[in-house]
């Protein structure tokens, strides 16, 4: 009687671990599109034998050993640092994509005012005395300087927006953070009551991905089950159930640009850190501002200044139509810095273009072109960098797009490094539908068994009490 | 390897992706006819492309400055061949006024004809182009030579660029010309003296005229050979200029633009590379347990 009772209980625990590995597989199913979702799979174990007076065991059914996920740590492991390369590189190369002030084919951009500019003094040197001729080399000084101006103010903004971008960037990096360090506390808690909280896990995992691509920062698990999350430069960022604050601000010594702070748990003093202590999208929109837009900047400011400098000296050598030695034709600061966002043409020219300085001698007023030829000649005067003005505006967009193009390569290079190690790891922990059905109808046939173990059992029973 | 759905759609997202890039890309290369939007699509062709434009515009001006000079000059080379006619006729009148045939009444009334002469080269030395006076030198808002044929001009030569840091004259002095600045002979000053002659019938002051107008039409032929001289080289840098303007659009051409038939291949292989991932896609999706059960 006993012992057909014990089937019953048996039959009952079988039920339970048989609908558990078909709720297991439907959980599975209907987290096919979940992000960052590891497959659980229901580890089935036979329960103790019962030692029969006959030295034989007799078996006891199944039971669920455990709800556990399938991973591969040694792919996790190389993951976190895949994601923040490939995060860097293509943050990086789609800011410098984006940016068109250096394209080199635009129509009425840099090159196009400089060719226009010496043009127009070729045309001038030909009559120099001409009023519409005058007028027209005013004119395309003014637009040269407006072309500067333009070109500058598109690199600016680009790097202007990319600001906006790493300051979102940030808040989204100290949101998961957050997350990191609460998710930790609730995984001690579960694990100290003896479950393994596998969607925590998953939800977790995907929180430092997601924190590794935003700032490079790598996960360190520790013995009592936190994941604890440094940036590049070493600085922690999440200890346990505690997070660092990242904030942003602007940085005098970078023209106001912002930089990026990290205020570490337990301090309330915000510490600068160098971009290099950073990795991921914001290590690379920083790299693509204030090495490559910075470095364009500086060689089209260094342009204006030597420019503007050249012809302002070959322009005053000469002299006006009054007879006037001649002033300089664009207003130029005294370093480079900012010079082609400040670079004007001269406004004393613009409303009197007799002032400008055609002749070589006063004498030779009005017919002499001498100096209008010195000045066209300034087309292949040398600058500070070694070359002519339109070999160092080449020289610009052409370190411009290596520097975007290199980035892209190397986007695409550890684009493909990442996209490899996530099928990888898909390939062990995804989901697949196939593979769940077959599973659960697999558990479905053994609950329609086990039921028909139990119902076996009842009738003994029902045999067995029926007796008189 | 395990395959799961999400392997699947992630394949046939990344690779439907890819495909449609290319296409758009092929599609955009061959409707712009560009290769080169970014200066990353070709880093290199890209600082060609700048320097190759500025060229473009360099030689296409110079052709156009040169152009303008020589038009000018040869305006000028023009004025001095009618200069060299009234001499021719300054010099037939001298010729016949000198003879004994002539008395001093048919002298004086041919004197008219000279002072008419006169103004004729004064006239013609003033001539003016687009607004400035040829003959002035560099002094050529003004009419280089009042009426009394007094040179109001200087010796300055105006000069234009015929090639990136080449120069060449493209005016004429009219100082040593006309006014034989340097030892040669002042033809206004010929034609003055040959009136007076006629006026006052002074008849060896008008065979002494025959030297003065020998000696000013080989003054102004030497002029008009010089002025050939520079057409010539301006004409020649005209169509040097114009070679290099046309070397330079075709060296734009070579970097920028795209090339119809490779873009239309492109164009073509990224179609049929579309339809390729769109089809293994759409195979890929029809295959699953969840349909068989």
């Amino acid at each position: 009687m006993a012992d057909l009772l014990s089937i019953l209980t048996q039959g009952a625990n079988g039920l339970s671990a048989h609908r558990a590995a078909v709720q297991t597989a439907a959980h599975n199913i209907q987290n096919v599109n979940t992000e960052g979702y590891s497959r659980q799979r229901v580890d089935l174990e036979a329960m103790s034998p019962e030692y029969l007076r006959t030295n034989a065991y007799a078996g006891m059914g199944v039971t669920i050993g455990a709800i556990t996920q399938s991973r591969d740590a040694f792919l996790e492991r190389q993951i976190p640092a895949s994601m923040s390369a490939n995060a860097q590189y293509s943050a990086e190369s789609q800011s410098l994509r984006s940016v068109v002030a250096l394209n080199p084919d635009a129509k009425g951009g840099l090159a196009d005012s400089m060719a226009n500019f010496y043009s127009d003094l070729r045309l001038l040197g030909q009559f120099p005395s001409q009023p519409g001729l005058r007028a027209a080399v005013v004119g395309s000084a003014r637009n040269l300087a407006y072309s500067f101006n333009r070109t500058a103010e598109g690199i600016a903004a680009s790097r202007s927006g990319i600001d906006a971008r790493v300051a979102s960037n940030v808040q989204e990096a100290n949101a998961l953070g957050s997350r990191v360090a609460a998710l930790n506390s609730q995984i001690v808690k579960s694990r100290a009551t003896g479950g393994e909280p596998n969607d925590l896990l998953d939800e977790r995992r995907k929180a430092s991905d997601r924190l590794s691509a935003l700032v490079g920062a790598s996960p360190i698990p520790d013995a009592d089950g936190n994941l604890n999350m440094a940036l590049p430069n070493g600085m922690v960022f999440v200890s346990g159930d505690k997070a660092a604050k990242l904030s942003t601000a602007p940085d005098p010594a970078n023209a106001g640009f912002v930089g990026v702070q990290i205020t570490k748990v337990g301090s309330s003093t915000a510490e600068s850190i160098a971009s290099g202590g950073l990795g991921g999208e914001v290590r690379g929109f920083i790299d693509a501002r204030d090495v490559t837009l910075k470095q364009s900047l500086d060689s089209l400011d260094t342009l204006a200044f030597d420019f503007a400098n050249t012809l302002n000296t070959q322009h005053q050598s000469g002299f006006d139509l009054n007879g006037n030695a001649g002033q300089a034709v664009f207003n130029i600061g005294a370093t480079s810095p900012g010079a082609s966002s400040s670079i004007s043409i001269n406004a004393a020219l613009v409303s009197d273009n007799t002032l400008l300085a055609t002749s070589g001698s006063a004498a030779g007023v009005p017919g002499d072109s001498s100096n209008v030829l010195a000045m066209v000649a300034t087309e292949r005067t040398s600058l500070s960098g070694g070359t002519n003005a339109a070999s160092t505006l080449a020289g610009i967009i052409s370190a411009f797009g290596s520097r975007t193009r290199e980035a892209a390569a190397r986007a695409d290079q550890e684009g493909s490094i990442a996209s490899n190690l996530a099928s990888l790891r898909e390939s062990v922990a995804g989901v697949s539908l196939d593979e769940e059905i077959i599973n659960m109808t697999k558990a479905q046939r053994a609950f329609d068994a086990v039921s028909k173990v139990i119902s076996t059992a009842d009738d003994m029973l029902n045999t067995l009490m029926s007796l008189r | 390897m395990r395959v799961t759905e999400k392997m699947m759609f992630q394949a046939g997202q990344v690779q439907t992706a890819a495909a449609r890039e290319r296409l758009e890309k092929a599609t955009t290369e061959l409707s712009s006819g560009k290769r080169i939007t970014h200066a990353a699509d070709d880093p290199a062709g890209s600082g060609i492309l700048i320097t190759s434009k500025i060229s473009q515009q360099r030689y296409s001006t110079i052709q156009q400055v040169v152009g303008r000079a020589a038009d000018e000059l040869n305006i000028a080379e023009g004025v001095l061949g009618e200069v060299s006619n009234v001499m021719q006729r300054g010099r037939e009148l001298a010729m016949q006024l000198g003879s004994s045939q002539f008395n001093g009444a048919d002298r004086a009334t041919s004197s008219n004809e000279v002072d008419g002469l006169l103004k004729t080269v004064i006239g013609l030395m003033n001539t003016e182009v687009g607004g400035r006076y040829i003959f002035g030198g560099t002094k050529d808002g003004t009419p280089p030579f009042d009426a009394a044929g007094v040179y109001s001009g200087d010796a300055g030569v105006r000069q234009v660029e015929i090639a990136p840091g080449v120069v060449e004259n493209s005016s004429l002095r009219a100082d040593i010309a006309i006014k034989g600045v340097g030892g040669g002979a002042d033809v206004i000053q010929v034609l003055q003296d040959f009136a007076t002659a006629l006026r006052t019938n002074n008849v060896q002051g008008i065979q002494d005229a025959l030297v003065g107008f020998d000696k000013g039409i080989n003054q102004v032929s030497g002029a008009r050979k010089d002025a050939g001289a520079s057409l010539n080289i301006l004409q020649t840098a005209e169509q040097v200029s114009m070679l290099s303007r046309d070397q330079m659009r075709i060296q734009i051409a070579g970097v920028a633009e795209s090339d119809l038939i490779e873009s239309a291949s492109n164009l073509s292989l990224a179609n049929t590379a579309l339809e390729a991932a769109l089809f293994a896609t759409a195979k890929s999706f029809k295959l699953s347990l969840v349909d068989k059960l």
